[in-house]
């Protein structure tokens, strides 16, 4: 807009109002199964919401909303929790994890893409056959497995194994991997690239987005798991973690729902953020992981 | 590939020889032949959290300045899962403190609390100061592998002015009088029940049949250890009785009722909020009551017995937290001290019963003038200590007769179950299959 | 870095090309082992090890504290013939297995394919309908729980306005595994990302070819939407059942809840699938007889039988699938 020589244009302006409003409605309108579902979906979010700054006596009974304002719920949950060291133990853990599963799963991976070898096929069974092993299949030997080392009472006994490799990262990173055309590879060989250098070099560059969309829904797993730290870290509170500490606003008998569910928005926020942040690698990297074929 | 299976074999290896699957049955050392001062660190385990976790810390407190030379880790909030997983391990707590008395025949059974006899022995330690249903919870087979802290016992409570509104002054003694009183002071609006005088639903807050067990005396197992339910002729008594009561009140609006209970432990809980006059709870809830609804007016009484069997008007429902000592613990001597000082001193008890607002499990803690007592809590004191009382019998399964049962009552509330007998003849079956389930070969 | 010699720089007339192709072939097997070794690792200590274990434990009396004892079939017996849980929550399994899965898949795909034709906003839409995936289970289970509670719920409440008497919902056996089907469409999130993303990237060309040859909306979709994605789809199809039948946070807290007794997570066991065993998944039935009622073995012998029904699910989709299996590149 110019400064100089600019009038009241009252009629335009009307035009161009009236001109959004039409375009609001007819957005509605063309819209409205899309927010009728959006609007679905909030409302349980709502009720959290709401909860959440509710009183300790009119929390979930089933009332929508509050009749006191609580904002100070969050500050209770800050000041009788420690969440400044369950976010340090739940970072820890959600990190390292996650570093240490793209360190084992992606070699894994480009091996099983881009690789020829005998046996090829049975590994890529053997993968796949991990995912179906339910966790609670391997807690009672691993426990005790773990316990031999003393390792009970941490977090690295839900750390470690990431070392060795994640499955379902391992599988989704493969499937981007093979769709990555192979004359990239073949073009850098000729220019006296060798396997290593052309793994390093060429091919991982391109598969970023699958990469992070991997990293991401391992942060994202391990950052909500629950059973995994009650497990191993129940009985040492200083390695609690916030999924834990979650359920830790409660007397014996009375789970006060107002703090934890305050304590719930809290968890989330640094996951919202992530996500927002993440998002277009995320969406990106989904769309490039070839489990479309 | 040749490598690979060489390497995957070296590991499988590696792990099985440092594997051991919680089968170290190393011998316990046996006590010290005398008594031994206690020293060193201690590790004490229990699951009380917030408030009552200070009440436990401040009697550890008081513990530890009596032993100068120990000092005591306490570690809040662990139940009966995670003790169990770390005694496994061999890195269970030196002192264990459980809620139920679900654990003992399991622990009692398999060692994973120590025998203490030796320690009893010992120390000349006089078992009659506890009271003898307290006794019988916390041993299994002759093992003594555990020492009673606090009861929790139930009865009666009674709105007194929903009651007064129906014209009654005084709570049932009797089930008839039960049925008389809730017909009368149920009010309904259409179809749906608004207050209730009393629900016999099974699954309705504390209303389970152990609970109202000992109003019948109807005993769930038999002296070996197997289900007595279609046996006993109790329990037949009972369920009758509640099937007949469920369908003069309509089942159909008891169920919607019950479904839209306020939860337990809240403030919403239908005693709480005059939605229901009577109902069996434990002698936690008056705790509950002074924090949550003091305006709500109220009484207590043993629950209503049978007409036929008014001899046991006054008995009711016993149970308890429990401690041990885990095998493999490395302090036991000390751990033998905090367990004795928690259990027997009464001083302990005392301040630990007001604390906690359970009922102090010896008598000379319960005749103590430092506890606190009103007219309402003496009920349960009452229950705690006459002859009649009852309690759940251990299994080295845990729980298991009793979820079995519970859950086939949901059905006959229901009127699924057409026959009672054959019904109650099926439940014993399963039972024993299940406890069957966990005998050695 | 030195050249490495291929097949085509290798001069001819030096000796021995054999040797120099060995000598490739054993790098190469060195480069795949080094790949692979964390895998399979992994593989062996975290699979293998725990996998025996289980079926080993399976055969013998365990509770954790006295050393296992061999009992061979009877925890087996115990379960087809003995156990009047076990069918039932194999039922409630399938169920579930049944009807969330196709539930979430359709859900995901219909929403999926609503945010392709927003143009503006589409990041708020998606961030709206990815925050449920977000949300710890527990508090999500625990605020649906109270929409749908009988009395005092949201839900109920608004069937009243209509004059409708709405159901006891989790309180109902008939009613509870829908809530709880209705609690996973509203976690779709995760596959509606996967599915958007797909959606996306079918090429603009061909539904405009459809449309200029005659194509409605619905032919579209069917004729060249869904062959397109289908490989997405299977993918969401299997890791849907493969959550179905590890299903249990959301059925312990749902049923806990229902039923009067309300704790946070590692809920307490008495009325574990209620109502009525309604809500009595495979996973709780395992953990209520493995952890509460200490039959290790029966838990261990339950676990194998899970484990196997996974495996024929796997391999008769295997079958089913080269090409989502190998991927573009065909079956090499």
């Amino acid at each position: 807009m110019t400064s100089a020589g600019v009038r009241l244009d009252r009629g335009g302006q009307l035009a161009r109002r009236q001109a959004r409003r039409d375009r609001t409605l007819a957005f509605i309108g063309q819209h409205a199964l899309a927010i009728a579902l959006a609007l679905a979906f909030l409302l349980p979010f709502w009720l959290i919401l709401a909860t959440a700054v509710m009183s300790d006596n009119q929390a979930l009974t089933g009332d929508l909303w509050p009749t006191s304002w609580h904002w100070d719920n969050f500050v209770e949950v800050w000041r009788r929790a420690p969440m400044l060291t369950w976010l340090r133990n739940s970072l820890i853990y959600s990190v390292l994890a996650t570093a240490f599963m793209l360190v084992s799963s992606i070699p894994a991976a480009y091996a099983l893409a881009r690789l020829q070898w005998r046996g090829r096929n049975l590994a890529l069974l053997a993968v796949l056959t991990m995912m179906m092993l339910p966790p609670q299949v391997t807690i009672v030997p691993m426990y005790v497995v773990w316990a031999d080392y003393n390792l009970t009472g941490t977090l690295w006994p839900l750390i470690i194994p990431n070392l060795f490799g994640d499955a379902f990262s391992i599988f989704l990173l493969r499937q981007f991997l093979l769709t990555i055309p192979q004359e990239y590879a073949d073009a850098a060989r000729v220019d006296g690239c060798g396997e290593l250098q052309v793994m390093v070099r060429v091919i991982l560059p391109m598969a970023r987005p699958a990469i992070a969309a991997a990293a991401i829904f391992m942060f994202f797993l391990t950052w909500n798991d629950y059973y995994g730290p009650l497990l191993y870290t129940s009985e040492n509170a200083s390695n609690w973690t916030l999924a834990i500490g979650l359920a830790s606003f409660r007397d014996l008998n009375h789970v006060q729902w107002n703090l934890t569910m305050a304590a719930t928005l809290l968890v989330m926020l640094p996951v919202i953020v992530v996500f927002f942040l993440a998002q277009k690698a995320f969406v990106h990297g989904v769309t490039l992981t070839g489990v479309k074929g | 590939m040749k490598r690979l299976a060489v390497t995957s074999m070296a590991v499988l290896a590696l792990l099985a020889t440092s594997c051991t699957a919680g089968g170290e049955s190393s011998e316990d050392a046996a006590p010290a032949p005398a008594a031994v001062k206690p020293a060193g660190a201690v590790t004490f385990w229990h699951f009380f959290v917030d408030r009552e976790a200070a009440a436990i810390e401040s009697v550890v407190k008081d513990f530890e300045s009596k032993n100068p030379g120990v000092t005591v880790k306490v570690v809040a909030g662990q139940d009966d899962d995670k003790m169990r997983q770390a005694i496994s391990a061999g890195k269970g707590p030196d002192v264990g403190l459980s809620y139920s008395t679900d654990i003992v025949g399991n622990f009692c059974q398999t060692g994973a609390w120590r025998n203490l006899a030796p320690y009893i022995g010992r120390d000349k330690v006089d078992l009659n100061a506890l009271l003898p249903i307290v006794r019988s919870y916390t041993e299994y087979n002759g093992v003594r592998c555990a020492m009673p802290m606090l009861a929790d016992t139930y009865g009666l409570y009674y709105n007194k002015k929903l009651l007064a509104e129906a014209g009654f002054t005084a709570p049932p003694k009797t089930l008839s009088e039960l049925e008389t009183m809730t017909q009368k002071i149920t009010r309904r609006k259409a179809d749906d029940i608004q207050v209730a005088g009393y629900v016999p639903l099974m699954d309705y807050y504390e209303n389970t049949p152990a609970h109202l067990a000992p109003s019948w005396g109807a005993r769930f197992l038999n002296d070996e250890g197997k289900s007595n339910i279609s046996v006993d002729p109790a329990w037949k008594d009972m369920l009758s009785w509640q099937k007949q009561f469920i369908d003069a009140l309509g089942y159909p609006a008891l169920n919607k009722f019950n479904a839209s209970k306020g939860e337990e432990f809240s403030a919403a809980n239908d005693f709480h909020r005059d939605r229901v006059a009577m109902m069996i709870d434990g002698e936690y809830r008056l705790a509950f009551l002074q924090a949550q609804a003091p305006n709500v007016e109220f009484g207590t009484a043993p629950f209503p017995v049978p007409d036929d069997k008014q001899d046991r008007y006054g008995a009711g429902y016993v149970t308890g937290n429990i401690m041990g000592i885990s095998r493999g613990a490395k302090n036991p001597e000390a751990a033998w001290a905090l367990i004795k000082y928690l259990t027997l001193d009464t001083g302990a008890l005392v301040k630990l019963a007001n604390g906690l607002k359970n009922v102090p499990t010896t008598d000379a803690a319960l005749k103590s003038p430092d506890l606190e007592v009103d007219a309402n809590f003496q009920t349960f004191i009452d229950i705690l200590q006459h002859p009649k009382s009852e309690t759940s019998p251990s299994t080295p399964n845990g729980a298991v007769y009793q979820n079995t049962f519970q859950e086939w009552i949901g059905a006959w509330a229901s009127g699924k179950v057409p026959d009672l007998t054959a019904g109650l003849q099926q439940i014993d079956k399963d039972i024993n299959a299940a406890l069957q389930l966990g005998t050695a070969p | 870095m030195t050249q490495t010699l291929t097949k085509r720089a290798a001069p001819a007339g030096r000796p021995a090309p054999a040797r120099l192709a060995r000598a490739k072939r054993r790098r190469h097997r060195l480069l795949v082992l080094g790949l692979m070794a964390p895998a399979i690792i992994g593989f062996t200590v975290f699979f293998i090890y725990p996998l025996f274990a289980t079926v080993y434990f399976s055969f013998t009396r365990y509770d954790l504290i006295t050393p296992p004892q061999f009992v061979g079939l009877r925890n087996y017996r115990f379960f087809f013939f003995e156990d009047p849980n076990s069918w039932q929550s194999v039922r409630n399994t399938l169920w579930f297995v049944v009807f969330m899965v196709p539930a979430r898949v359709a859900f995901a795909l219909l929403i999926a394919q609503m945010l392709t034709r927003i143009r503006r906003g589409g990041g708020l839409f998606r961030t709206v309908f990815y925050l449920p995936a977000l949300t710890p289970p527990v508090a999500a289970t625990i605020a649906f729980a109270f929409l749908f509670n009988p009395g005092t719920g949201v839900v109920n409440r608004f069937l009243a306005w209509l004059g409708v008497e709405g159901p006891l919902w989790l309180n109902d056996p008939q009613w509870s595994k829908p809530v709880l089907l209705a609690l996973g469409v509203w976690g779709l999130g995760d596959i509606l990302i996967i599915f958007l993303a797909a959606l996306l990237d079918v090429p603009a060309e061909q539904y405009e070819a459809a449309s200029i040859d005659g194509a409605n909306a619905i032919q579209q979709f069917r004729y060249i939407t869904l062959p397109t994605i289908s490989p997405v789809l299977l993918f969401a199809g299997i890791i849907g059942v493969i959550q179905m039948l590890c299903y249990f946070t959301q059925a312990v807290v749902a049923s806990s809840l229902a039923s009067g007794q309300a704790t946070v997570g590692g809920g307490q066991g008495m009325y574990l699938g209620y109502p009525d065993g309604s809500t009595l998944t495979y996973p709780l039935w395992m953990y209520q007889m493995g952890f509460k009622n200490f039959f290790l073995g029966y838990a261990a012998a339950m676990a194998v039988l899970l484990f196997v029904v996974a495996m024929a699910f796997t391999a008769f989709l295997l079958r089913r699938s080269e090409a989502f299996v190998h991927g573009a590149e065909g079956a090499r």
